[in-house]
């Protein structure tokens, strides 16, 4: 079985952003970077199906030099070779461009099954996953929160509004998008973690896989406004609730 | 008449009494060989380790240890017994010896006897009061065992033959002397200097001299096998710890007090890390398990033990033992247990009150190395988080690391990017950086330190965790990337005195570093403000108060620093009402360990405990030296309900409220 499973390093989100000089994206200085956690979902799922059927996985970043220390953490967690991306800009693609280079990079190398998480922690597009797919032609499965495969077909579940599940079965090969809840990342073993520095991590320079131009410009980003505090409501319970109502109504989208 | 007796008397001392008897005491000894050198092949399933440096000073220390009695002394009540039941049965063991060395060496080929007049005086009083004193101590012991019978103490076969077998040799060897003076002695000045067997001599008066001759022959050759069957036994029952424990202190550990073992991470060759196994500890480890003689005194001291949770630090070494006995490819983990492995706080209580010298941190603590490192287990999620964190940010806090410096804001130090120009580095560590509560404590040091004109500088944000937590919790790769960095930019920075406010940075950056390199005077802040105080750098007022003081586990058992934080707070003007279990004796916060990442899901809180030992000083101050402790002590005082009535602080807050 031949695996992709694609991540990206963001930011800890304890960290303070600033905008960056440009004001197109946050200041990417003094802050501490990690394997976007949707990813970490993504690449466990491909760690436990390459350990149940002996398939090759092969995990790919898009980014500067820093994002190999956290493509060692994936090899670490077991995956069997890197495909390191080199763009010092990729903050600046929009999602369609980061699609496209993974396209440009999967296409015909027949990947059976490719994992991402359903959005990343920083731009939160929701949307390189699912544009893989198109570019690919195949199909995708995104939010899941449970996987199987067995006798060569996939069955998922995929997390609705309310806290429904939806029950999906495809055929290979299928992209799926993973979402809290699927599974538990594991501590990458010692052992693991020196074999990792052993396996091979390509580089390939973005400007070899990009073909296709953006659809969308960033203009300029910044902090929101801040408003004035919130509104305390007390008194008797059942006043309460009227007031609030009222409030959601009149103030809010809410309730229409 | 002559102040003397006959050796041998009535045995005769031709060839029908000495060759059996040697032959009896080589096939003893020849036993007794052979049952050491069975276990000592057990012991020899475990890993080197070098133990046998300084052997002079190794022996000079057992022989005080094993003839002071000094360690099992620490104890008063059992202790006191058995020291005194020690130096019973030894005094008579030696006056055994001196009557062999006259009877078969000095009076057999040189007509010497020595055993007469004064000297002979002497030895017979002496060892009629060391039998009886070892009677009356055994009796006291049994007592205890089996009528008082203390919780937790474990009574097996062993026992039940120990004192039996040595409660028949001694009475049987005041019946034979009784005999014996009955016949020869009763009525001249002599008898009076063997007063218990005068007693039993007495009340054997009325019996007929046949009798007597044929009772003291019977009973001597029967003592005599008893004694071999002391002597012969003893690899295969408790009394081994004759031996054994005597060679634990021989073995000890004489490094710096609780460090472990540095794993060398470049080793390619390893397969394999931490203990699965008894074959993947130490020989040392496996031998400790001979060296306990199950006195409990550890268990009893384990904060998790004390709030029910399923860990004995006796039982872990009693399971090594075990299994390396009887099936050392057993999981070693899986027998002891998980629950048990990750309740250690390592607060040492245990390590420190064993009178044999058995090791029972590092062998937890191997244990967990092979959980985390090998297997990615940890005793809860929110550990592993915290594990991620230490990665990402260097705290375990999940604090963005660019934030570090900043609880210093308006105190007007800088961190040493800005100005390297300083007296000292504080080494602030992660919680009085990014805790709310500690960093008031941060902020006290610093108002001490610009009082007393002490320059301070920080790292500020590139100061890591000191990786401590992560360290005991078994995470001894982390901890080391965490060191290596720490280490190198405090070397890039040519750093040369450090002060810390926490016990477990300034135990990892005093002790762990040393030996990847770390190369520079480290002091704690206690040591460091008693220094000022006593130069009269630092002015306190010391206008009375009421208070008392809890020994963190690791500035008091880990580095026996007692003294200067009592001086500290008398120089502030406190009255300390001690708690009962202070000092060596001080029970753990529970927050050691690498416990504090993590939840204490079992049994009762051990913090819980501590501060209703605190409460019960009715002093309504609880001081403190350690982060952890304060942590513990402030979320301890609201579960037990006593927030209004007790206030836990930090030395350094105390000190800083009263600057002149």
């Amino acid at each position: 079985m031949k695996l992709l499973v694609c991540i990206k390093q963001v930011p800890d989100m304890e960290s303070k952003f600033k905008i960056a000089a440009d004001g197109l994206w946050y200041d990417r200085s003094d802050l501490a970077w990690r394997m976007n956690e949707y990813d970490e979902y993504g690449v466990e799922q491909a760690v436990q199906l390459k350990e149940q059927t002996g398939g090759d996985l092969t995990v790919l970043c898009i980014g500067p030099e820093r994002v190999k220390e956290t493509m060692k953490k994936a090899l670490a967690m077991g995956c069997d070779r890197g495909v390191h991306i080199a763009d010092d800009a990729s903050h600046l693609k929009d999602p369609f461009e980061i699609a496209s280079i993974i396209a440009e990079f999967a296409g015909g190398k027949d990947f059976d099954l490719i994992f991402t998480g359903m959005q990343s922690q920083d731009r939160g597009s929701v949307q390189v996953g699912v544009m893989v797919a198109e570019l690919l032609n195949i199909p995708a499965v995104t939010t899941i929160v449970d996987f199987a495969f067995a006798a060569g077909k996939v069955t998922v579940k995929r997390e609705l509004e309310g806290g429904i599940k939806a029950r999906v079965e495809t055929d290979l090969p299928v992209l799926v998008t993973c979402q809290l809840g699927l599974n538990t990342p594991r501590y990458p073993t010692l052992p693991n973690i020196m074999k990792a520095k052993k396996k091979e991590l390509l580089t390939v320079a973005a400007t070899d896989l990009y073909k296709a131009g953006g659809l969308q410009e960033t203009v300029k980003i910044e902090f929101p406004v801040k408003k004035s505090g919130g509104l305390f409501l007390e008194g008797e319970v059942e006043s309460i609730a009227d007031r609030l109502i009222g409030i959601l109504r009149e103030k809010t989208a809410v309730l229409a | 008449m002559e102040f003397t007796r006959e050796i041998y008397w009535n045995i005769g001392h031709g060839p029908a009494t000495v060759v059996p008897m040697y032959l009896l005491a080589a096939a003893a000894f020849a036993v007794l060989a052979y049952g050491f050198l069975r276990r000592l092949k057990t012991y020899r399933l475990g890993k080197p380790m070098h133990r046998t440096d300084r052997p002079l000073a190794r022996f000079g220390g057992m022989l005080r240890t094993m003839l002071l009695q000094t360690r099992v002394l620490r104890v008063k009540g059992p202790g006191v017994a058995h020291a005194v039941f020690f130096w019973g049965f030894f005094l008579l063991f030696l006056g055994t010896g001196l009557i062999v060395v006259q009877a078969d060496f000095t009076d057999l080929f040189f007509d010497y006897v020595f055993l007469k007049g004064t000297f002979y005086k002497i030895f017979s009083i002496t060892l009629d009061l060391a039998g009886l004193a070892a009677i009356l101590m055994l009796l006291g012991l049994l007592v205890r065992r089996w009528v008082v019978r203390p919780p937790g103490l474990e009574t097996r076969m062993d026992d039940f033959v120990m004192h039996g077998l040595l409660l028949a040799i001694l009475l049987t060897g005041f019946v034979i002397e009784g005999a014996r003076m009955a016949v020869t002695e009763l009525g001249t000045p002599l008898a009076l200097w063997s007063p218990v067997g005068l007693a039993i001599g007495r009340s054997l008066a009325g019996t007929s001299p046949e009798l007597l001759l044929a009772m003291h022959k019977g009973l001597w050759w029967f003592h005599l096998v008893l004694a071999l069957l002391f002597i012969g036994l003893m690899p295969f029952t408790k009394f081994r710890h004759i031996l054994t424990t005597s060679a634990g202190t021989f073995l000890a550990d004489r490094g710096p007090v609780g460090k472990l073992t540095t794993i060398d991470l470049e080793n390619e060759e390893a397969e394999s890390f931490g203990a699965a196994k008894v074959t993947d500890l130490t020989w040392k480890d496996i031998f400790d398990a001979d060296a306990c003689t199950l006195c409990k005194r550890c268990q009893d001291r384990c904060p998790a033990h004390a709030t029910d949770k399923p860990l004995s630090p006796m039982q872990v070494v009693q399971r090594i033992g075990e299994l390396a006995a009887e099936t050392p490819q057993t999981d070693l983990i899986d027998a002891v247990g998980r629950d048990a492995i990750w309740s250690c706080t390592t607060c040492r209580a245990c390590q420190d009150i064993c009178p044999a010298g058995v090791e029972h941190v590092g062998k937890i603590v191997e244990m967990r190395r092979n959980l985390v490192l090998m297997e990615g287990e940890f005793p809860g999620e929110e550990v592993m988080t915290a594990m991620e964190q230490l990665e990402v940010n260097g705290n375990p806090l999940g604090m963005g690391y660019a934030s570090r410096g900043e609880w210093a804001e308006g105190l007007g130090v800088k961190s040493l990017a800005e100005d390297a120009e300083i007296d000292i580095l504080y080494f602030v560590g992660c919680y009085a950086s990014f805790d709310k509560r500690n960093i008031a404590v941060a902020r006290s040091f610093i108002t001490l330190c610009r009082a007393a004109g002490i320059k301070v500088g920080i790292l500020g944000k590139e100061e890591k965790c000191c990786g401590e937590p992560a360290r005991k919790m078994g995470n001894e790769y982390l901890y080391q990337s965490l060191a290596t960095e720490n280490i190198a930019t405090l070397q890039g920075h040519g750093i040369k005195k450090i002060v810390t406010t926490c016990p477990h940075c300034f135990n990892t950056l005093n002790k762990d570093y040393r030996d990847l390199g770390l190369d520079c005077r480290v002091q704690s802040h206690p040591e460091f403000l008693a220094g000022l105080v006593a130069e009269g750098r630092l002015a306190v007022d010391g206008e009375p108060f009421v208070c008392t003081y809890h020994d963190s586990c690791y500035l008091g058992r880990h580095n026996g620093m007692y003294d200067a934080p009592r001086e500290l707070i008398a120089a502030a003007g406190g009255k300390l009402v001690e708690m009962t279990k202070n000092r060596d004796q001080a029970f753990c916060c529970s927050a050691g360990g690498g416990r504090i990442l993590a939840e204490e899901k079992l049994g009762t809180r051990i913090n819980i405990k501590r501060v209703e030992m605190a409460a019960a000083t009715g002093t309504g101050q609880l001081l403190a030296n350690c982060p952890f402790c304060l942590t513990m002590f402030e979320d301890g005082v609201k579960g037990a309900n006593i927030e209004e009535s007790m206030k836990p602080r930090d030395i350094a807050e105390l000190l800083a409220e009263r600057l002149q």
